[in-house]
Formats: structure tokens, C-alpha cells, sequence
């Protein structure tokens, strides 16, 4: 239809101007160029309707599922057009290096929030400014349910994951494989309700389940363009949080060289002043030409970029981490905390705050992240000479929290240290847990503040352990925490045998002591 | 799915007006060979110029296309019968990619062009070199990070006029210091380097990233490549290193304060000036001719100076000098009028370059005299300030690849 109008149009001017042959084709001269693009990404079709009136060039769009996270076939493409090729870039340099790429518009990964939970959460923000540790820790506890597409398959959820995870290692730096060998993210996860292969699904499916959400992390462009729509009963507060985002740059590459005279006229074309204009018009995304004067929703502030990791290793364990967002298992962490005698005082009181702090009563950033959370289980093992006292909650509201501060709260201390016995009995509880559910991760966490002298001998802890069940031995990991006159090599040699790490509270406190294993196993 | 998005619902748009560049084919088909040539001139408006042959070079380089693309030059050259191709990448990839069938290429600093000459010097083809001009790494910013830096005493302004200055002198040594976790005299871990949100005690900037300066990919581009000869000379006690083992050892011991920005984005300056500049890119390896010609274009559109973009000279300072690389004769031709020519010469200034004769540090008496003429305030520079020196090329090159963990320069070769 359209083609039908610039041909006539073409013929016209032709027999107006010299009245030569109008051959009604000019098929041949049309460069055609197959095109390799992600889900993400829209282009009007008027544009490239337009771009081939202009140019003679013809955008052959495909867009594949997976163009965002798998290398370019390049012999049955010429250009690929991504929301981001950053993924690209980081696991396959040799299929990027060198390419020719150019931006052709921007946005970042930021949240849309209900106006109630916007409100709610920025009344406890110190100047009402919230972060994504806010957003995490609203998500631990149940106030904020999110939408994200899946960063397996999407580029926004992609970005929104190494968003998350890097303002949780709070470093200010890219993020190193160090920084991601515990997952911080846990908390944040158990608020994700809604999720999708793709960016545009995604925003489907929140559209379609708004009593399940009331959060979608994804593009600034999607969110506005939905508060520019129908579609919503409550318009979403878009919050560009405090400690970064990652922005998509939508990047047009050059994947046939053969084909650089033609991908250099695209660019440009793309790149001018009205183009442009019409690309922020429809799309919603910022320009990437300074003349183009803002859509005044487009002149907020971005929000500071977050430096994106350089080594594929942090990104694999990242995905590894998130693992399949519609078949999320528990987690359940066995806490071993010694009651002995030593405890008493300002032991006792340390150990109370910790856990005080991450039942949600530690302001900062890392203990927002790493905090109890909804879905969670949690058993507190007391032991002296023996173990005094078990409790398991799994997490569903403050009521359980408080249930599990009333055990650690309670008094009852006992007169000598059996730190073996108490391990081996966190070995049991975890193979009994773990028979019961069998994809449940499960970890050991071993306070105590002194040395053996009850109970099992190491050696005998060791004759045991080596008994249990191979699945329970190879994936239910200890990590000791170091405190007092507690025997450091032993608590070590402990968590090499068991694969854990152990951690020393003396140079710091319990609780940073306790928030540097969360997630570790 | 899509299609069930608003955003996707484009109205269609009719075309009204015949599409001209089809026009211009179809033309072009129907007539015969003078017409073409006609036709040609008209639609490029060069109607007035002599009827001569044009030629067109073929050329790579990377933020020297700047002047190459810059309408003026582009006249010019036409009128001296050249029209530049241009392909685009990073210097250093320049050099590393195959230039066979290029005319000429123009990396941005000498270590890429040396790469070259010496390459094909080895291969018997020798290359003849044109230096045209010349510009200063530099490291922009905008007005309330170079504000935080003064307070801290990492910056300091330099003379101008009223109390807003263009230009800073950044302390190059207390600037790496504060990547390394040294502050006022107290260190802390050294893998610890401070953030903004820990020297930014009025919330000028709130911004919790590492204090650093970003670079394009350091395997590709010269000013990262460059900026790493900075640090290194800072960081060996204001001296180029001169053994291969000593070179080895301080790009190890630099290599953390360059990777933390992560995986580095191209185009530096362009990130820098984007409207979004301020939150992506808050401190930007560039060099100078890209903020003036920024400046010199703002000043020309709006009336005034963009008064929150600033420059910080480095106390260690290095000039640049971009080398045009003539591959064939046309090539050598091109070199020889951009590096002789008054009128290409002087648009060079104009766009913000230095001449040639002005490596000594101080701005040229031609770049001082325009923007004086604009109404731009003219860079001064310290006598205190250090000159720095690059490490010898195959030091530099090694420095490179253990901070880049790039690719074998000669890859499979």
C-alpha cells in the first residue's frame, strides 16, 4: 500500500520532469539489508517505510528471541540492532571486536511504582530519595511485588539484573567476580511476581495481572509509554533509584562489511534531527542528537550510570544466581548459635542486634539487601553442652521474625561449648530438611565464641559428616562465624572440609559478620 | 505480542512529496554521462566550483573524523578536488585491522601510527607522515565534580573570568590517590579507592561510583591508551618506565584503577556532550579540541558559553599529535594540503585544534586569538605543570595488553 504511493508518486515526478520511461520498478536499485534484532526493540514501520524512500535502502527486521544473548549469525545477516551489546561484547570479543556500532537512541532500566507504595516508600527514604536497596528490601517483606522480563532471555531484564546486583555490592566499581560469589539478590527476588521472555510480553503481562504487581522494573520508554496509554488503573510512578542505573543505548551494528556504504547512510539518516525527533516521539527513548529539543518527560535526569562489569564470569553467575524466575525454590539457612556461658552480656546483646538487623532493623544499603526475607526458612539451633533448643519458621510476615527473636532472646545458657555435637546435629536437621524437599538449598551457620569441650570431638564431627548422604555432604555448605576465644583453625578447617567459608567477627561486628555470608552457598 | 503495545501503533504515514534520491537515481539512469556529473554537482552544492576531477580517498580514523566531517573542511577539500570516505573505529584497531585498499588512516596519537610506519617498513612500503596539528589530553567534567575536586584540594581553578572558570589544574597525583584509597595523608586498603558520595559532603554531585576518570576501550582507542601513559608516569614517580620487567610491573599495579569503570563504552566525547552526559559520563578522557569545538559551537548557536561543562588539565600533561598516515599517493597529496594549506589550517583552529608549532604547552597564538575573537575563555597553563612521557612503543604496547587483557596486537599474524 504504502510502496504502491511512492511509486506513483515516482512515476509522477518522472513523467512531470522529462516525461522518460517510468519502468514502474526500481527494484533493482533498493539495497536490501537483513537485519538481526531483539524483542526490544520497535522501530515504527512509517520509519523504515520512510528510510527506504529516502535512502533506497531497505530494513529487513528479524527479530529472534534470542538476539540479544547469542552470538550474530553473519551469514544471514548484515546489521544486528540491539537494545544493548553490552551481553555481546562481554561473552564473544573476538564476534565484536572491531565491529562498527552506533547508538542510535538511549534508556535506562529504572522501576514504574503504584503511587500508594511510591508514597510509602519514599515517607521512610532519608530525602524521600529511594534506592534499589529500598526497592529490595520493600521486596523482602512482601510491600513491593515487580514485574521484570527475564535476564536469561531479555535485554531489560539483563540490565535491570546487573543494575540490582551491582548497587548491592556497593563497591561504586564494575562489578568483579568476587563481589557476586555470595547472591545478594534473594531478598529481592522473592518479590518478583510477574515475569517474561521478552521487554513487550513483559509489559503485557503486567497489564493483564495489575492486582498481582505493584512494580515493573524495565525502560523509562515502556513505563511512559504505558502512563501515556489506557491501559493502566493506576499510573506508575517512574523512580530512577539513587545508586544508578544501566542504559540501554539501543546500538545499530555493522555486521557485513561488504555492506559499510549503505550501513553508513542508515546511521545517518537515523541520526538526523527529524528522524530523531520522530524515533523519541513514538518510542519514547531518549535521542541520541543533541539538537533534538526533549519530550519534557525525557529531561529528568537519567539517574547515574552504574560501571557494567568487564568479565563474563561475573555475568554467568549472576544468571546462574537468578536461575529460572517461574520456579523459584526455598532457601533455608540452619543458624548454630552458641549459648555457652560466655555468651552472657555484650556477646549475648551483639548477637541479638544481628539478628535484630537482618529481620529488617539495619538501615544501610547491604543490610536492606541481605535481610530476612518472605518465603525464606530459617531454624535457630541454641546449643551449650548439648543443643537446647530448636526453632523453624518460614517466613510470611513479621510475626515469624518475632517468633525467631523470641528464641534467640531467651535466656537459658548452658555450661560448656559441645560446637561439634551442635554441627553434627545442623547436619541432620539439613538432611531431614532436605529429604523433605529436595531442591530446598540449605546452609550451616555456626556462631560460636569459644572452643570444644563437650560433645563430639572434631575428629569424631569428621567420621560422621563423611557419612551422610553424598547429595547432603556435596550441597548443604558450613559457614563459621569467628567470635570470641573460639579456635579459628579448627572453625576453619570446618568450612574447608564442608565447602564453606568462615568469617571472623573480632575485626568487625557479628552482624557485618553475619551479612557477609547471606547468600553464600 | 508487540503489535499489542502502544507504542508500537505508528500511525502510517503517507508520503506526499516524491522521494528525491530515487529521483536522482532514475535520472541518472535515463541520461547520459555529463548530466550525471551535473547532476551531481547541483545536488552536493558544488555547482560553483571548477569542474575537475574529484577524487575519493578512502580513510579510517577515529575522533580526527572531527575535522573530516566537519561540513567547512569537507567544502574546502573539494574544492581541492578530494572527497573523504570514512570508516570508523579506534586507533589502536586501526592499526591492528587491515588497511589494505585505504588511501590514508589517521589515528589520533603517535603510538598507533608508529605501529603502522613501522609495519610497513618491515614490509618494504614505506609510509609518509603528516602531522597537521595537535590537542592535549584532557579530563571533562562538569562544574559541581570539578567543585567537588577543588574542595577537596585535588582541583584547583585557573585564572578566568568572573567566578565561574571554564578551566581546573587537576592534581594528578592526589586525583590516583584517592583511587588508591589515599586521602590527606591516611590510607586505607588500597583496593578501597574513595567514591564521590565520601568526598561530597554538600551533596553536590550524590553520586556513589568510584572517582575516577572513564576512558574508551584502552585495547582500541589512543586517549585511553594515552591517559594509561599518564597514570603510569604519575604512579613511577613522574618517570616513563624503561625496562620491559619495570613496564610489566606498574601496568600490574595500575591495572585496578583502570578496569573498575568495567567494561569501558566507545565514543567518549560524544557520551560526555550528550545531554545525559552529567549522570553517564561525569568524568570523560578526551581531548581538548573536542570540549572547544563543544564550546565554540554553543557559543555560536545560544550566544554564550555552556557554562557547566569544564575542562581538568591533568598536572601531568601530554599533547597528542595525531598523524595523518598517507598509504598511496592521493593519500600523500591529502596529507601534504591539510598539513600546508592557510584556509584548512585555519578551520582547524576553528574546530579547536592547536597548530602545530605549539607542542610546548602553551595554547597556540592562533587558537588564542580565536577564541579571544569568540568571546571563549583561552586555557592557561601553569609553568608548574609536569610534561609527561610515554613509555617507549613496545613498552607502552605491553602495558596495554596486560591492562586491556586485549588481544595479541598481530591476533593470529
Amino acid at each position: 500500500m504504502k510502496r504502491g504511493a511512492g511509486l506513483l508518486a515516482l512515476c509522477l515526478a518522472l513523467l512531470t520532469t522529462l516525461l522518460t520511461a517510468c519502468s514502474g520498478d526500481d527494484r533493482d536499485d533498493t539495497v536490501r539489508l537483513r537485519v538481526l534484532t531483539g524483542p526490544d526493540l520497535t522501530v515504527p514501520a512509517a520509519v523504515l517505510a520512510e528510510l527506504r524512500d529516502e535512502t533506497g535502502i531497505d530494513l529487513r527486521l528479524d527479530h529472534r528471541a534470542d538476539a540479544e544473548t547469542q552470538a550474530p549469525d553473519r551469514d544471514r545477516y548484515d546489521l544486528a540492532w540491539l537494545s544493548s551489546d553490552r551481553f555481546l561484547r562481554l561473552t564473544d570479543k573476538s564476534a565484536t571486536r572491531g565491529l562498527q556500532r552506533t547508538p542510535i537512541m538511549t534508556s535506562p532500566v529504572v522501576i514504574g511504582l503504584k503511587p500508594d507504595v511510591a508514597r510509602g516508600l519514599r515517607a521512610r527514604a532519608p530525602g524521600a530519595q529511594l534506592t534499589w536497596a529500598d526497592i529490595a528490601d520493600a521486596a523482602a517483606t512482601g510491600t513491593v511485588r515487580f514485574g521484570m522480563a527475564d535476564p536469561r532471555h531479555a535485554g531489560s531484564g539483563l540490565a535491570a539484573l546487573v543494575g540490582v546486583a551491582t548497587a548491592a555490592a556497593g563497591t561504586g566499581a564494575a562489578l568483579r567476580p568476587e563481589d557476586v560469589s555470595c547472591d545478594r539478590l534473594r531478598g529481592f527476588r522473592s518479590g518478583q511476581t510477574l515475569t517474561a521472555d521478552t521487554g513487550p510480553a513483559l509489559v503485557d503481562s503486567y497489564v493483564d495481572h495489575q492486582d498481582e504487581a505493584n512494580a515493573l522494573i524495565t525502560y523509562e520508554s515502556d513505563l511512559l509509554a504505558l502512563n501515556a496509554g489506557d491501559r493502566l488503573d493506576d499510573r506508575l510512578e517512574i523512580v530512577r533509584p539513587e545508586d544508578g542505573m544501566v542504559l540501554a543505548d539501543f546500538p545499530l551494528l555493522l555486521l557485513n562489511p561488504a555492506h559499510r556504504t549503505a550501513y553508513d547512510k542508515v546511521t545517518q539518516w537515523l541520526r538526523r534531527e527529524s528522524v530523531q525527533r520522530q524515533l523519541m516521539r513514538h518510542t519514547l527513548r531518549r535521542p541520541v542528537n543533541t539538537a533534538v529539543t526533549r519530550d519534557p518527560r525525557l529531561r529528568e535526569p537519567v539517574g547515574n550510570a552504574l560501571f557494567y562489569p568487564d568479565r563474563p564470569a561475573v555475568v554467568e553467575t549472576l544468571l546462574a544466581d537468578y536461575g529460572d524466575p517461574v520456579r523459584r525454590t526455598t532457601s533455608q539457612v540452619v543458624f548454630l548459635l552458641d549459648f555457652s556461658g560466655s555468651m552472657r552480656g555484650a556477646r549475648m546483646a551483639a548477637l541479638r542486634r544481628a539478628f535484630a538487623g537482618l529481620s529488617g532493623a539495619d538501615p544501610s544499603a547491604s543490610g536492606k539487601f541481605t535481610r530476612f526475607y518472605r518465603g525464606e526458612r530459617l531454624t535457630v539451633v541454641r546449643f551449650g553442652g548439648r543443643v537446647l533448643e530448636e526453632k523453624t519458621v518460614t517466613v510470611t510476615g513479621p510475626k515469624d521474625l518475632t517468633a525467631l527473636a523470641g528464641t534467640v532472646a531467651r535466656g537459658g545458657y548452658g555450661d560448656a561449648t559441645a560446637v561439634w555435637s551442635a554441627l553434627d546435629h545442623g547436619y541432620r536437621t539439613a538432611a531431614r530438611e532436605r529429604a523433605a524437599d529436595p531442591d530446598r538449598s540449605v546452609s550451616l551457620v555456626l556462631m560460636t565464641d569459644g572452643e570444644n569441650n563437650a560433645g563430639l570431638s572434631y575428629a569424631e564431627f569428621v567420621r560422621r559428616h563423611k557419612a551422610l548422604p553424598a547429595g547432603v555432604r556435596a550441597a548443604v555448605h558450613t559457614y563459621p562465624v569467628h567470635f570470641g576465644e573460639a579456635d579459628a583453625g579448627e572453625l576453619r578447617r570446618a568450612a574447608a572440609r564442608t565447602g564453606g567459608r568462615m568469617v571472623d567477627a573480632a575485626g568487625s561486628s557479628l552482624s557485618e559478620a553475619f551479612k557477609e555470608i547471606r547468600g553464600c552457598h | 505480542m508487540p503489535a499489542n503495545r502502544p507504542t508500537t501503533e505508528e500511525p502510517r504515514l503517507t508520503v506526499t512529496r516524491p522521494p528525491r534520491r530515487r529521483l536522482r537515481r532514475a535520472l541518472a539512469l535515463a541520461l547520459p554521462v555529463p548530466v550525471i556529473g551535473l547532476v551531481l554537482l547541483v545536488t552536493s552544492g558544488n555547482l560553483l566550483l571548477p569542474l575537475r576531477q574529484v577524487v575519493t580517498i578512502e580513510a579510517k580514523m577515529a575522533s580526527k573524523r572531527d575535522f573530516f566531517q566537519d561540513p567547512v573542511v569537507e567544502r574546502l577539500l573539494m574544492k581541492h578536488g578530494f572527497r573523504v570516505h570514512i570508516t570508523n573505529m579506534g586507533s589502536r584497531e586501526i592499526a591492528k585491522q587491515d588497511y589494505e585498499g585505504y588511501d590514508i588512516v589517521f589515528p589520533s596519537g603517535q603510538p598507533a601510527a608508529d605501529l603502522i610506519s613501522r609495519e610497513r617498513a618491515r614490509a618494504n612500503r614505506p609510509v609518509l607522515l603528516y602531522r597537521p596539528f595537535v590537542s592535549p589530553i584532557v579530563l571533562a567534567t562538569y562544574r559541581d565534580y570539578a567543585e567537588v575536586l577543588t574542595v577537596e584540594g585535588v582541583a584547583e581553578r585557573l585564572p578566568g573570568p568572573g567566578d565561574r572558570p571554564m578551566y581546573y589544574t587537576l592534581d594528578m597525583r592526589k586525583f590516583i590517590d584517592l583511587a588508591h584509597g589515599r586521602r590527606k595523608g591516611t590510607q586505607r586498603d588500597s583496593r578501597d579507592g574513595y567514591r564521590w558520595d565520601e568526598i561530597d559532603h554538600d551533596d553536590l554531585v550524590r553520586n556513589g561510583n568510584k572517582i575516577l576518570a572513564q576512558t574508551s576501550d584502552i585495547c582500541e582507542s589512543n586517549s585511553a591508551g594515552t591517559y594509561l601513559g599518564l597514570v603510569a608516569f604519575v604512579e613511577h614517580g613522574n618517570d616513563a618506565p624503561d625496562s620491559e620487567a619495570e613496564a610489566e610491573q606498574l601496568a600490574r599495579k595500575i591495572k585496578p584503577l583502570l578496569v573498575e569503570q568495567g567494561l569501558p563504552s566507545a565514543e567518549r566525547a560524544e557520551t560526555y556532550l550528550s545531554p545525559d552526559g552529567h549522570s553517564i559520563a561525569p568524568i570523560s578522557v578526551i581531548y581538548e579540541h573536542q570540549f572547544l569545538a563543544h564550546q565554540i559551537r554553543h557559543r555560536a548557536e545560544k550566544g554564550k558559553t555552556d557554562d557547566e561543562r569544564v575542562l581538568l588539565y591533568p598536572s601531568t600533561r601530554f599533547v597528542t599529535e595525531p598523524q595523518l598516515v598517507a598509504l598511496t599517493g592521493d593519500g600523500a597529496r591529502l596529507g601534504e594540503l591539510i598539513s600546508t594549506d592557510h584556509e584548512l589550517q585555519r578551520r582547524a583552529v576553528e574546530l579547536g585544534f592547536r597548530a602545530r608549532n605549539a607542542t610546548g604547552g602553551e595554547t597556540s597564538d592562533e587558537l588564542t586569538r580565536f577564541l579571544t575573537e569568540r568571546h571563549i575563555p583561552v586555557p592557561t597553563t601553569s609553568s608548574d605543570d609536569t610534561r609527561a612521557v610515554l613509555p617507549s612503543l613496545p613498552l607502552l604496547e605491553k602495558m596495554i595488553e596486560i591492562v586491556g587483557d586485549c588481544p595479541d596486537r598481530t591476533g593470529s599474524r
